[in-house]
């Protein structure tokens, strides 16, 4: 988001406005503005979603490649994200502007992930030891207005939802080294399990007052951010606090609960739309719109 | 606790189709459309405006796709969208960007930066008046990077240099309240740019695309001390209605004047001000302020 | 693979286009609201996005204003999940290096930058899917952006790749035509004066074929100079009649 100066008077106006639950745009402290969704948005990826939310634009991608599987855990598939802030969103990612950013939200969403209870990646595991399914998340951020984290998670987990892995039989060759043969059939490709993927919550704290997802002059007059991912069982997957200020353990406490209510409610709304999203996958286009 | 979460599919939006068939209907004159490249004229007479340019062998070209306009002599082009185009007298809203020697940089949302004169300001007592101190600390004890000012365009330089002033009691420093940024070419030059509106509202329409929507008590005070009381409720809701409604208006390409926020501001009360946000209403407030635009002439 | 495969016997291309036949182009303007201007444009399955900032004060301290004109800055940049195999960066190599050029030096010419003293525009291209002509979708793309920004060009810039299979011309190539060695070039004009801003051969083509392939690309040019100079006149009839009548 490019530096935007705010007067202290129009601070104080919306500080005064949050302290009454009436903000500029004429929402409570709690509400969202509205999000669009669409699955399918780039149809040469085994999954993908375009999600925006006011200003912000995103879009994502996954591809699945079989490679090797981390030491550690030799037995789970992996996932792999990378987030690319472009110079259409703002002109200071140019070239390699955006990196810093960029690395901030992958690392956050693979901490988010890192859970067997969010995502579980066993099913994705081909040969013990030796091959196993990759996914490759990358995130593009075509435009910048607010709530990022919200809608990056929002939009991975969307595309994760339109994620079709393709089905593949394993068998021993002659020199006893399996083989696998990945099957072309589309009716034969099998969805992922992602019902407890969580959703990024940003709660960002204006005056006394913790608010959700903030325009970007709202954004100047708060100095603490609780960002906390929500999964849809309310259960808590990682939580961050940015910005320069500091919070009472009892605020603390009251960020998170929100943050917990508030990612439930989320999610249950999200889900109720990629069922209606996932019959048109792939044939609505939003940018065309 | 909070609303409902709006989660819908792109595939619901629906395409602003109304508003465009109407226009079939409204006997609008006959436009010339041209774009970039499109001779507008071989005759030598014209002298060149905004949009076009010469090219010795082919006369006058267009060089953006827009709407030919002729005044007298002058023949110009008028893109949808622009930034903002100053002309001496505008009156513009701006946002102190720097603090320099003597000037203020003010963005009016043109091509460069405004330049704010230290000596084209009225200052309490005109402390700054005296040569001697012309120190940055004392200027940015006036404006500093951020403040609001409205203000009304000078001057404006041969290349493209504008220097803006606020010597009038009417311009100064803004106090509380919000601010809306449109396209400069839905803003319509009237007599007077500060409106008070009805609920207590007061609002300044600046040339530049940057309206300003604040409470009746500023269009009152002086712009040198700052009024930090908290705004009452009934005030606040107006003011956050008028910012939605032209939002609205805004989406729809509906020209932006006092009466046509008067009137999208009467059909928008039927919704609360958080639903103005929502597309579908948006369409419904532009449309029915069209509709109510052209039964009044 | 052979000449053959790429056009067959009845004159059909491996994706059932004619020789000289265009993909389907679909393009929007104004995707976005940041940004000065924005397009999104859509040849068969090459899809690209522009973005346009300004004119504004120049940026940053590399690049310096120009007293009579203004500097243009471009950025060529495509989405890791756009090729079939997957990027492991979106940009900063060499052929995007070489696309921010060609961009850079085809819209220095187009744009009239000597109506905007002192500023900068940028212009930022990011590829969503790439299907072949990716360099010219592009092109086509900030066109449409600049025309959204409002702001002063000579003419359009409609740019077309082409190559020559059998002694045939074929316009628009896709992945698969493109990657054939020995063929395809790009070719951008501006389309009202037929002036070539652009031709970039990055690959060998017989000298007896490059007139004839060249003309066909010019001819690609043209037609999408038709669809695109019909879709701006709809939309600014359409918009400037919503926002003129009470004038």
């Amino acid at each position: 988001m490019a530096n935007l100066a705010v007067s202290d008077s129009e601070k104080t106006f919306i500080i005064h406005g949050v302290e009454d639950n009436l903000r500029c745009d004429g929402r409570g402290c709690l509400d969202y503005r509205h999000i669009e969704l669409e699955l399918g948005a780039a149809p040469n990826c085994s999954g993908s979603s375009h999600v925006r939310i006011a200003n912000t634009d995103v879009l994502v991608g996954i591809k699945a490649e079989i490679a090797a599987p981390d030491h550690a855990a030799p037995d789970r598939g992996r996932i792999e994200f990378f987030v690319d802030l472009t110079a259409n969103a703002d002109p200071e990612f140019e070239g390699t502007g955006g990196d810093e950013l960029g690395q901030q939200i992958a690392g956050a969403l693979a901490e988010a992930y890192v859970s067997k209870r969010f995502l579980d990646l066993s099913s994705l595991c081909i040969v013990k030891n030796q091959q196993v399914w990759v996914l490759f998340v990358d995130i593009l951020i075509l435009e910048l207005g607010g709530s990022l984290y919200d809608a990056v998670s929002i939009a991975v987990k969307a595309a994760l939802y339109d994620l079709r892995i393709p089905k593949l039989t394993v068998s021993i060759g002659e020199d006893g080294k399996p083989e696998i043969e990945v099957s072309d059939d589309p009716h034969t490709q099998e969805p992922l399990a992602i019902a407890n993927v969580p959703c990024f919550v940003t709660l960002s704290k204006i005056g006394s007052q913790f608010v959700v997802d903030v325009s970007q002059e709202e954004a100047e007059c708060s100095t603490v951010n609780m960002c906390c991912a929500i999964a849809p069982n309310g259960r808590m997957a990682t939580t961050m606090k940015t910005g320069v200020g500091s919070l009472h353990p009892d605020s603390l406490i009251e960020a998170l609960q929100l943050a917990q209510e508030i990612g439930v409610a989320l999610h249950k709304a999200l889900h109720k739309q990629f069922v209606k999203a996932q019959e048109l996958s792939g044939r609505t286009n939003g940018f065309l719109l | 606790m909070s609303a409902d979460i709006d989660v819908r599919l792109f595939s619901s939006r629906s395409r602003s189709k109304s508003l465009a068939d109407e226009s079939e209907f409204m006997g609008t004159r006959a436009k010339i459309v041209v774009s970039p490249g499109t001779t507008i004229t071989t005759d030598g007479g014209f002298m060149r405006g905004h949009g076009t340019y010469l090219e010795d062998e082919n006369g006058l070209l267009s060089a953006v796709a827009g709407v030919v306009e002729k005044v007298n002599k002058l023949i110009t082009v008028r893109p949808l969208k622009t930034r903002y185009n100053p002309e001496v007298g505008d009156v513009v809203v701006g946002r102190i960007v720097q603090v320099c020697q003597k000037l203020w940089k003010v963005d009016v949302g043109g091509r460069l930066y405004a330049a704010l004169h230290l000596h084209s300001v009225n200052l309490p007592g005109g402390e700054l008046r005296r040569k001697s101190i012309e120190d940055e600390l004392l200027m940015s004890q006036y404006l500093i990077d951020g403040d609001l000012v409205s203000a009304e365009v000078q001057n404006v330089g041969v290349d493209g240099a504008v220097s803006l002033h606020t010597r009038n009691l009417k311009y100064g420093k803004l106090g509380q309240g919000s601010l809306v940024q449109v396209s400069p070419s839905l803003v319509k030059r009237c007599k007077t740019h500060f409106h008070n509106l009805p609920n207590g509202v007061h609002l300044v329409i600046g040339l530049n695309g940057f309206l300003w929507i604040t409470h009746e008590g500023e269009a009152e005070s002086s712009h040198f001390a700052q009024n930090l009381e908290r705004v009452d409720y009934h005030t606040r809701e107006s003011i956050c209605r008028t910012r939605n409604v032209i939002i609205s208006l805004s989406r729809y390409n509906i020209m932006l004047y006092d009466t046509t926020i008067l009137y999208a501001y009467e059909i928008s009360t039927d919704y609360s001000i958080a639903q103005l946000l929502k597309p579908e209403i948006q369409m419904e407030v532009a449309h029915l302020t069209r509709q109510k635009l052209q039964l009044e002439g | 693979m052979s000449g053959h495969q790429y056009l067959s016997e009845e004159g059909f291309r491996v994706d059932g286009r004619r020789a000289q036949e265009m993909r389907k182009l679909d393009c929007s303007l104004g995707v976005f609201a940041q940004a000065d201007g924005s397009a999104y444009v859509k040849e068969g399955n090459t899809v690209v996005l522009a973005a346009v900032y300004g004119p504004h004060e120049v940026r940053g301290g590399r690049v310096k204003a120009l007293h009579d004109r203004a500097v243009v800055n471009c950025q060529f940049s495509a989405a890791t999940f756009s090729t079939a195999e997957r990027k492991r960066r979106p940009r900063g190599d060499t052929k995007s290096v070489e696309m921010t050029l060609h961009l850079q030096q085809t819209f220095e010419t187009a744009i009239l930058t000597k109506l905007y003293p002192r500023c900068q525009i940028d212009i930022f291209v990011e590829v969503l899917q790439a299907d072949g002509s990716i360099l010219s979708v592009a092109i086509n793309a900030a066109t449409m952006a600049l025309v959204d920004a409002g702001i002063g060009l000579r003419d359009y810039v409609c740019a077309c790749s082409a190559g020559v299979f059998n002694d045939a011309a074929l316009l628009d190539l896709n992945n698969l035509e493109e990657s054939q060695k020995g063929t395809g070039l790009t070719v951008a004009i501006l389309p009202k004066t037929e002036r070539i801003v652009l031709v970039d051969m990055s690959s060998k083509i017989h000298s007896d074929h490059v007139s004839k392939t060249i003309e066909a690309a010019i001819e690609g040019c043209k037609d999408i100079h038709a669809t695109f100079d019909a879709k701006i006149k709809e939309r600014v009839g359409r918009l400037a009649a919503l926002i003129n009548t009470e004038n």
